[in-house]
């Protein structure tokens, strides 16, 4: 293949696209690490859920046309799902004094994993749906885009931006973060960290089920969809750093933007070894990841 | 009078380990006691049990005579009892201000609008009483550590109905000067009510600041009393310098 100017720039396009709804998925998982010290291992499954939620709101209530409709009911229910999922499952583990809640979530989080993909391949059988269409294909300069991938783009940046002016912006977004600096500090000012986990959790998992909505017309929506998102959130925090909300971001955008050059570049079929080859290239410079910082353990 | 903060035959267990044993201890209303000890003695961990960091494994605490044992952090400092770190627990990533305002503002439940011109007046008031307002705006992370030590003192005063500060090792690793306005500001806020708990191994500032010290050992009291009188006591002598075998 011939590797043109125009060629280039689309695929350069292409990676930003798909790097921008990877960094849903690496926000989420990273908002409640950086909150709860703790690794979510079931985000992949509240991908899933999301583009289940949406796939049965659109051909069963809304239509096709009424597709947004159902992105923001998706985040909505995970979002309830998630309130539920930390109260009755996480919170007890930061209530009753136990040690090493790490380990607890680990094994809590990956059994509950099993049991959604599990439950949704009981109640909506293994095969794969899609949503339909949500939008006709679009031109962005000479690039043809789908128009899948576009709806999916956009609603991505609309959501992280919202998602950074909640940051940064509320009071709501500052005890986050300062809950995110210091557990033991916020609770001796007055601040219910139970409550403040509760929501991080809801939050996080409901970002994932927002990628899972958006890119339920491109990826499709069967059992175990989020298991390639989950891998792809997984190795953008690295890249990133633990914990890092500027990090996921671009470390999703770093791995988009490898993962579609590579394709062109090298060979297409190796998509996916492309990440893990920058994945150990950023480790090897920078173990900590492009934004993590050194902890200091005692 | 009844005491502000009691404790009563208070104890916590790690493993084999007994960090505080039996502890009784009662501050009275408007007092800035002196609790001091040997490292290890279990002066930190009996802040940490009284302030709801750790759970007592018996005994009980009593704050205004009602037990406060087993709640939990934010319960007991939304109560009125404040606590301070040894090292600050400042929020590094924002500014001095911001570390004021969050206690207040952290909750789900406040309307923002209309506490908010209040508590930036309050929040500047501490922080000129403090030496600090010219770094309001800066993040935390840029301070000294005497600084910082400041900044998380007069953080706590942001909690409305404050009546009680525990405050560990205030004087640790600070200069002269900021020493000093640590004292100032304690002096301040004793007198519009506030009772403290110095735990310190700076003997002058405790002298100075506390009519009446209580001295800990192996996680239990063995004198209580002023300066000069657990200075004379034999058994605080030992704990300090080693016993006779």
């Amino acid at each position: 293949m011939t590797i043109t100017p125009e060629l280039l720039l689309n695929f350069t396009i292409a990676g930003l696209m798909i790097g921008v709804l990877y960094a849903l998925m690496a926000l989420g998982i990273t908002f409640i690490y950086s909150i709860m010290k703790m690794i979510n291992w079931a985000m992949g499954e509240f991908y899933m859920l999301g583009s289940y939620v949406q796939w049965a709101l659109v051909v069963f209530l809304l239509g096709a046309d009424y597709w947004f409709v159902g992105i923001i009911g998706s985040m909505i229910l995970v979002f309830v799902v998630g309130l539920i999922v930390q109260r009755v499952l996480i919170s007890p583990m930061f209530t009753s004094g136990m040690e090493r809640r790490d380990e607890y979530g680990t094994v809590v989080t990956i059994a509950l994993s099993l049991f959604l993909r599990n439950l949704m391949t009981v109640l909506s059988g293994p095969d794969t749906r899609t949503p339909g269409r949500f939008l006709p294909p679009v031109t962005l300069g000479t690039l043809p885009v789908s128009g899948d991938r576009f709806a999916a783009f956009v609603g991505a940046l609309l959501l992280i931006f919202l998602f950074y002016l909640l940051l940064n912006y509320t009071w709501v977004g500052m005890a986050f973060k300062a809950s995110s600096q210091n557990r033991v500090g916020v609770q001796t000012a007055g601040i219910n960290i139970l409550r403040i986990d509760q929501a991080a959790f809801a939050i996080g998992v409901m970002l994932a089920a927002a990628a899972g909505a958006l890119l339920a017309p491109v990826f499709l929506v069967y059992p175990s969809n989020g298991a390639i998102a989950t891998v792809k959130g997984f190795e953008i925090i690295i890249i990133g750093g633990m914990g890092s909300i500027p990090g996921a971001v671009l470390g999703a955008i770093a791995l988009g933007l490898t993962e579609s050059l590579g394709s062109v570049f090298i060979s297409s079929g190796l998509r996916d070894v492309f990440g893990f080859v920058l994945l150990i290239i950023i480790l090897l410079i920078k173990p900590t990841g492009l934004f993590g910082e050194r902890e200091r353990l005692s | 009078m009844e005491p502000i903060i009691e404790t009563r035959n208070l104890t916590r267990r790690f493993g084999g380990l007994v960090a505080v044993n039996e502890m009784n201890l009662a501050i009275e209303r408007g007092e800035v006691r002196g609790l001091i000890g040997p490292n290890g003695s279990g002066k930190t961990t009996l802040i940490n049990l009284i302030s709801g960091v750790y759970e007592p494994t018996s005994g009980d605490v009593l704050f205004n005579g009602k037990s406060i044992a087993g709640w939990s952090p934010n319960r007991i400092a939304n109560y009125g009892l404040l606590r301070s770190f040894q090292v600050p627990r400042l929020f590094g990533s924002m500014s001095v201000m911001e570390n004021m305002l969050i206690a207040r503002f952290a909750d789900f439940r406040l309307d923002y609008r209309k506490d908010y011109d209040g508590a930036t007046e309050k929040a500047q008031q501490l922080l000129e009483m403090a030496e600090l307002d010219p770094l309001r705006d800066k993040p935390a992370k840029i301070l000294s550590g005497g600084q910082k030590a400041l900044l998380q003192i007069v953080r706590g005063f942001m909690v409305d109905n404050i009546s009680v500060y525990l405050l560990d090792e205030p004087f640790a690793g600070v200069n002269v000067v900021v020493k000093e306005t640590i004292m100032k500001v304690i002096e301040q806020m004793r007198q519009a009510g506030v009772t403290f708990l110095l735990v310190s191994h700076e003997m002058a500032s405790v002298r100075r600041m506390c009519s009446r010290v209580t001295v800990m050992a192996q996680g239990a009291r063995i004198a209580e009393g002023s300066m000069e009188e657990v200075a004379a006591n034999p058994q605080v002598i030992d704990a300090y310098l080693g016993g006779k075998k």
